[in-house]
């Protein structure tokens, strides 16, 4: 005979434990408990029976996996949190007690727990570590823009702002950013570092202060995990550049404001230790290491030091720093003042088609308007390779005046206003100069190729700035291009849309096609077919041709409509009724995709109708 | 020397004492001796300062606080001089009697001298200024009379004159002095404190001595202690223990000990801070084979509408910015309303900033986690692959006649074996013959009630058909019958001679017009079921069309099986468990299927026994028809599914399809084409192709081929029965609404 299985002995009803349980068979504090669960990773899971993880009871309440709480028990952090406990004690009663001495040599025997291990654990290999740093890189960044108050000590508001400093910094150096993204709620950043996409979110520069019903322990313990996290990561990259960690920094200057700028970035004296690491990750780490010093050394002149480039803040910025560009724009600015910068703009899209896009703006120098947010563009201008300049009140150690004589294109956030009292000299500095929009900076990162600066102009209401971060294909896509008319042809409102917009092509045999389809397309709409008949006397098509080729044109539309109008019944009729055929399981699952489907397409097509909409609200 | 001291003058005592504390300084050995005296000398001083030390304790207002020193000399003096102070006595009579200063006549020095007390009757004051004499007793007692109590010659004290409330009040703004005033009991009046009184209780009230002369700071006076007062004998003549005076060993060793390890080192000042660096290259060291936990999933990257400027037709209008609005916070499928800045010098801070952080930091330590497997399949790929109705043809496509039932709902109909005639019943008692090709009436028959089920014979050489009324079934012969079927379907059920009755009676009587008076507009056979059966609900042949099952009743319906050879009828059941809704007789074998409302249950009539249960888990079945070769049975339910049962499988459906929208009412397979059809209460008739494949291991084909859609829907009811014409993919349907369709390819 089988043994007999007694209830709550084997199973769910094992493998699982609830918070409360956890807490007993801990002895520690609910505080102790979550902080434990927020260093440890450790998260609730949901069973498949509720009832039969809980003993029959269906309480609600969460569960946890007996074995991860198991492993808790031995947390040496666990230990060290229980220490601190009677320390604690002991310390409160020698404060009691009056007993300063013993007090003060207690306070030096404090038992402190160090995260290593956990970040060990938790991250076996650096490339788990970095895959997980997007949160990190966000709580650090807002911690680093808060105010400092008895919750927040401002050594912690220091150590934030120097790691959220030092990714910058690494960025930077390693010219690793792809996009940005100005959004309402803060500047979207990604970055590919070892092949790893990194997302951070960074807020704008506002004081910020932590509301009433935001937790703030919970928040100081994940910043803990994180800070560590951070530093052990910087320093796997900063050894891997061959770079010395951490970075020193230069107190005079950050006091001044400085920024990023008051860090100075050095290389290591010696090679970094080779036997560091399990394998493949040194071979990546090596790789990466040759590739930036070559990048390096191809953006740099000759002549140049490594030092010199890596030393970012770059006090005197030494005029043979990029010669090609230097000796080549006062030139063209003495011969042709009109256009100074279209020449450099050829320049790289000749010189840098093969190499990545990462040094799109190392033609130009860029100085900053005052209302302009100093740490933004200085970060991503220099992050694809460009130099940049600001005023005083921006914050010190600007490399560039703004009487330099380099400086292509002013960032400038302002309304035109016209100067009557400007000297001769001013003028025209301003005439060599471009006076563009950040957003323009963004736009040619997230296209990765300089953009015409006509639109982006000071004063000029601004094109849209769109999400470069990918979406689902059938997503609705805000600028819909020529191209897309041919495919999306049987849809009707698109190409009236794009009919339009009246970017027919250049040549004639493509601008007759698109014609003709909006045409055949658009039966209701007779300026359309107006608009079109101009097109085509334009293109030299006489009268007759035209109207022979337009109703060619409908009828095989039609034709093709009716084929397919009857083809696509008899098919769904059939699958209707095959869909009576599917198990209940599948049933289920099919109507929940088609929902989201649905869902999908009712919004794509409300965007859809609403641009129509102003389309013709801003026509008429 | 104690005789001395006590015959001595009492002035020359303070100085003795000196002389005495001297002299025990000077001579130790008559130490026992001065003490005794000095004891004795204070006695004597108590014994006769007696009523004399009462004054300085009470006396309050002494005037020389300054000389306490002289003061305290003196007091022995004033002792001496009691006889000579008379002429300074005060008559006037004081609680505390004043102390006036004089100069001794014989010391001449200052001196305090109290005023005598006289010892008669007036000395007391306790008692001669309280003129009521009505002693300690609740002053109550005289609350309802003019006085209050009785002087010392027995006479009334009067009540003072009271004031009312005004009076009270006024008085205390009026009068400075009111605030110092107690109420005395005994005359019921307000009384002046005195500033004696008053200082007394200014300190008790302030918690201090109520003596105003006690000093709390006075010296002490040091009895054995102090200086000149050291003993120098010991108390005990035992000789000191050695610890005392030598350094403890074990004390020391343990000194050592701790001497050695601070030397070696063990014992530091303070613990080392661990030397290891705050970071260093920690993936350096091989990791653990431990497959490292899942990454938390990672937030949404934002879109076209979270940009600061985005394109217009992302703006939220008034109406959904309301909604959003109105939604919880947790029910927006949103966190942010796009906005348009037209430059990003406009854009203000975040206001959620921090509590979008904190609740992705919930997510992360609080909400659990599944691993979800994300299928990225077409939707489409999940129907399945059926073959194509077209391929499948013939089966019912159109309507191509329709008969109409006048105003009853067309309940049942019937077709005959040859596929030409149908016959329909309503529910006015109307049974109609009419053509399947035309659909022109050919005969009409009239009863009384419902028609509950018709039926065909389904045997060739003879025409017959059976409809059930209430409590009735009547045979009927079609008109315009060829003679030789006529003259056959006459002899089988109105034979001219009667078969010998059974050996069991039946409550069932079988009554038939003789052949010679035989009119094909009245039944020519009529079976009279028990009183009180209610209608036949059904009626079934067997494949020889000699025997006939009928269901009949509403709650408890009883099953009954004629045979028409033999006019017999009988009961096969005499106790069947729920109640019956249908029966049916297997195509092939003797066997016979009886529905309840859950089960269905598959008997052998040969040997008289259950064969089968089968459970379709419907709540009430409703329909029910088992396929021509016997192995497959359908059975469709009022709650809107229909179950396939493959009989050699099991007794749970093989499957279970639901697409009608309301309940089934019907269900007939084609006994050649591989089709069956179901209709519903929802007004439709679904035709499915059905192959049934001889070897055991190929499963049953279902295909659906079509939704025939024309009958309307009332009173909640829609096509009530189906059939199929035999040799022809043909269905005709029998609706509600009155009207029988025939269905062609």
């Amino acid at each position: 005979m089988a043994r007999i299985k007694q209830k709550g002995k084997s199973g769910a009803a094992k493998a699982y434990i609830t918070r409360s349980s956890a807490i007993k068979k801990l002895q520690c504090s609910i505080a102790d408990f979550r902080r434990l669960c927020i260093l440890k990773g450790i998260f609730p899971r949901e069973p498949r029976h509720r009832k039969r993880a809980n003993k029959g009871s269906s309480a609600p309440t969460s569960f946890y996996y007996a074995k991860d709480i198991a492993y808790l028990a031995h947390e040496p952090v666990l230990k060290k949190l229980r220490e601190h406990k009677a320390f604690a004690k002991k310390l409160a009663r020698a404060l009691g007690r009056g007993e300063w001495s013993s007090a003060k040599s207690l306070e030096e025997s404090k038992p402190v727990y160090r995260l290593d291990h956990i970040i060990k654990e938790r991250y076996p290999s650096f490339v788990d570590a970095l895959r997980d740093i997007d949160d990190a890189l966000c709580l650090v960044s807002l911690f680093a823009s808060l105010p400092s108050s008895p919750k927040l000590p401002p050594t912690l508001i220091e150590n934030c702002s120097r790691l959220s400093a030092e990714w910058q910094l690494y960025i930077m150096h390693s010219r690793a950013l792809r996009k940005v993204f100005l959004s309402i709620k803060g500047v979207y950043y990604e970055a590919e570092v070892m092949e790893q996409t990194v997302n951070w979110l960074v807020p704008y520069q506002f004081t910020q202060n932590i509301p009433t019903d935001v937790d703030v322990r919970v928040m100081l313990t994940f910043l803990e995990l994180y800070q560590t996290l951070l530093g052990f990561v910087f320093f796997k990259l900063y050894t891997d550049a061959g770079l010395v960690y951490p970075p020193s920094l230069d107190d005079k200057r950050d006091e001044s404001g400085a920024g990023v700028g008051a860090f100075s970035l050095q290389t290591a004296g010696k090679p970094p230790p080779n036997s560091d690491g399990p394998p493949e990750i040194t071979a990546e780490g090596k790789k990466i290491t040759e590739k930036d010093i070559r990048r390096t050394i191809k953006s740099i002149s000759s002549g140049l030091t490594e030092i010199n480039d890596i030393e970012v803040p770059l006090p005197v910025e030494s005029p043979q720093d990029n010669d090609a560009d230097d000796d080549f724009v006062p030139q063209t600015s003495s011969r042709e003042p009109e256009q100074p910068t279209v020449l450099p703009t050829l320049q790289s899209l000749l010189s840098t088609p093969q190499t990545t896009v990462t040094n799109i703006f190392s033609p130009f120098t860029f100085y900053l308007s005052r209302e302009t947010s100093r740490p933004l563009m200085e970060f991503i201008v220099r992050s694809f390779g460009g130099r940049i300049g600001w005023p005083p009140s921006s914050g010190a150690g600007s490399p560039i005046e703004e009487s330099d004589e380099r400086i292509t294109h002013i960032i400038i956030d302002r309304p035109l206003v016209d100067r009557p009292e400007e000297t001769e000299g001013e003028k025209e500095r301003r005439r060599k100069r471009k006076y563009v929009q950040p957003q323009w900076i963004v736009d040619c990162v997230n296209a990765g190729k300089i953009l015409l600066e006509d639109p982006y102009e000071q004063g000029k209401t601004l094109p849209p700035h769109l999400s470069p971060f990918e979406q689902d294909p059938g997503a609705y896509e805000p600028v819909a291009e020529a191209t897309n008319q041919n495919v999306a042809e049987d849809e009707m409102d698109e190409v009236v849309s794009d009919g339009a917009d009246s970017n027919f092509g250049d040549s004639t045999e493509v601008a007759d096609d698109v014609v003709l389809q909006n045409v055949t397309s658009s039966g209701e709409y007779p300026e359309l077919l107006r608009a079109a008949e101009l097109q085509a006397e334009a293109a030299g098509v006489d009268f007759g041709t035209f109207e022979k080729k337009v109703d060619q044109a409908r009828k095989g539309m039609l034709k093709k409509g009716k084929r397919k109008d009857s083809r696509n019944e008899t098919t769904g009729v059939e699958e209707n009724l095959n869909k009576m055929m599917m198990s209940r399981k599948q049933r289920k699952l099919y109507d929940r995709m088609k929902f989201g489907e649905s869902k999908r397409v009712a919004e794509r097509t409300q965007l859809e109708q609403r641009k129509k909409e102003l389309k013709v609200a801003s026509r008429s | 020397m104690v005789a001395e001291l006590q015959n001595g003058t009492r002035k020359r005592k303070a100085p003795e004492n000196d002389t005495i504390k001297l002299a025990n300084i000077d001579l130790p050995q008559d130490v026992g001796l001065d003490m005794l005296s000095d004891d004795g000398g204070e006695e004597g001083a108590e014994e006769t300062d007696g009523e004399a030390d009462e004054f300085p304790g009470i006396d309050v207002e002494s005037d020389t606080d300054d000389l306490e020193g002289e003061n305290s000399e003196e007091e022995g003096e004033s002792d001496f001089d009691e006889s000579s102070v008379e002429e300074v006595s005060d008559t006037e009579l004081q609680i505390f009697p004043k102390a006036k200063t004089i100069t001794s006549d014989i010391t001449g020095q200052p001196k305090k001298v109290y005023p005598e007390i006289e010892p008669d009757y007036d000395s007391d004051s306790s008692t001669e200024d309280d003129p009521n004499r009505a002693g300690n007793v609740p002053m109550h007692w005289y609350d309802d009379l003019p006085h209050v109590g009785y002087d010392v010659n027995g006479k009334k004290v009067l009540r003072p004159v009271k004031g009312d409330e005004l009076d009270k009040f006024l008085e205390t703004v009026e009068d400075p002095s009111s605030w110092t005033t107690a109420f005395d009991k005994s005359t019921q009046a307000d009384k002046l404190l005195t500033s004696e009184e008053l200082d007394l209780i200014r300190r008790l009230h302030a918690g201090e001595n109520p003596d105003g002369n006690y000093d709390p700071y006075e010296p002490t006076i040091e009895w054995f202690t102090g200086k000149g007062k050291e003993e120098v004998m010991p108390l005990t003549s035992a000789p000191e223990p050695k610890r005392r005076w030598v350094p403890s060993k074990w004390e020391k060793q343990k000194v050592m000990k701790i001497v050695r390890a601070i030397r070696q080192g063990r014992i530091l000042p303070s613990k080392p801070k661990s030397d290891k660096p705050q970071f260093y290259s920690l993936w350096s060291t091989p990791a653990s084979d431990h497959p490292p936990p899942l990454p938390a999933p990672k937030p949404k990257l934002p879109t076209h509408a979270e940009s600061y400027n985005p394109p217009a037709e992302y703006l939220p209008t008034d109406a959904e910015k309301a909604e959003w609005e109105a939604t919880d916070k947790e029910d927006r499928d949103r966190d942010f309303l796009p906005k348009k800045y037209s430059a990003l010098r406009l854009v203000p801070g975040y206001d959620q900033f921090i509590q979008e952080r904190f609740s992705r930091q919930l997510d992360l330590y609080m909400a659990p986690r599944i691993q979800r497997k994300k299928l990225n399949i077409d939707p489409e790929s999940l129907i399945p692959k059926l073959p194509s109705p077209n391929s499948l043809k013939p089966f019912p496509n159109y309507r191509a006649t329709r008969f109409l039932h006048g105003a009853g709902k067309a309940r049942c109909l019937s077709i005959s074996p040859d596929g030409a005639w149908v016959a329909s019943g309503d529910e006015k008692g109307v049974v109609s013959l009419w053509e399947v090709l035309v659909g022109r009436e050919v005969q009409r028959w009239t009863f009384k009630g419902i028609i509950g089920a018709i039926e065909w014979c389904p045997r060739t050489d003879v025409s017959y058909l059976v409809v059930g009324v209430e409590d009735h079934l009547h045979f009927l012969i079609p008109p315009n019958l060829p003679p030789a079927v006529q003259m056959l379907t006459l002899s089988v059920l109105a034979p001219a001679t009667l078969p010998a009755a059974p050996p069991t009676p039946s409550p069932i009587k079988w009554v038939s017009t003789p052949a010679s008076q035989f009119d094909s507009g009245s039944p020519v056979l009529t079976l009279h079921l028990p009183a009180s059966s209610g209608l036949p609900k059904q009626i079934t042949w067997h494949r020889r069309g000699d025997y006939l099952a009928t269901v009949s009743g509403t709650d408890q319906a009883t099953v009954w099986i004629h045979q028409v050879t033999r006019r017999h009828s009988q009961a096969p059941f005499r106790k069947v468990k729920g109640s019956v809704q249908l029966v049916q007789f297997h195509p092939t074998k003797p066997h016979f299927f009886v529905a309840t409302q859950r089960y269905v249950r598959m008997y052998d009539l040969a040997a008289q026994k259950l064969l089968k249960s089968l459970m379709p888990g419907l709540k009430w079945i409703s329909s029910m028809d088992i396929h021509s070769s016997g192995d497959h049975l359908i059975v469709g339910g009022y709650d809107r599914k229909l179950c396939w049962f493959d009989l050699e499988l099991s007794d749970k459906p093989y499957k279970i399809l639901r697409y009608h929208t309301r309940a089934i009412r019907s269900l007939h397979f084609h006994p050649t084409y591989p089709l069956f059809a179901s209709s519903s209460d929802d007004g439709t008739i679904q035709i499915f192709h059905s192959r049934v494949y001889s070897d055991l291991m190929t499963d049953p084909l279902i295909v659906p081929l079509k939704i025939l859609r024309g009958h309307e829907v009332r009173d909640g009811l829609g096509v009530l029965q189906v059939k199929w014409c035999p040799g022809q993919p043909w269905l005709v349907s029998a609706g509600a609404d009155g009207g029988v369709g025939v269905w062609c390819s």
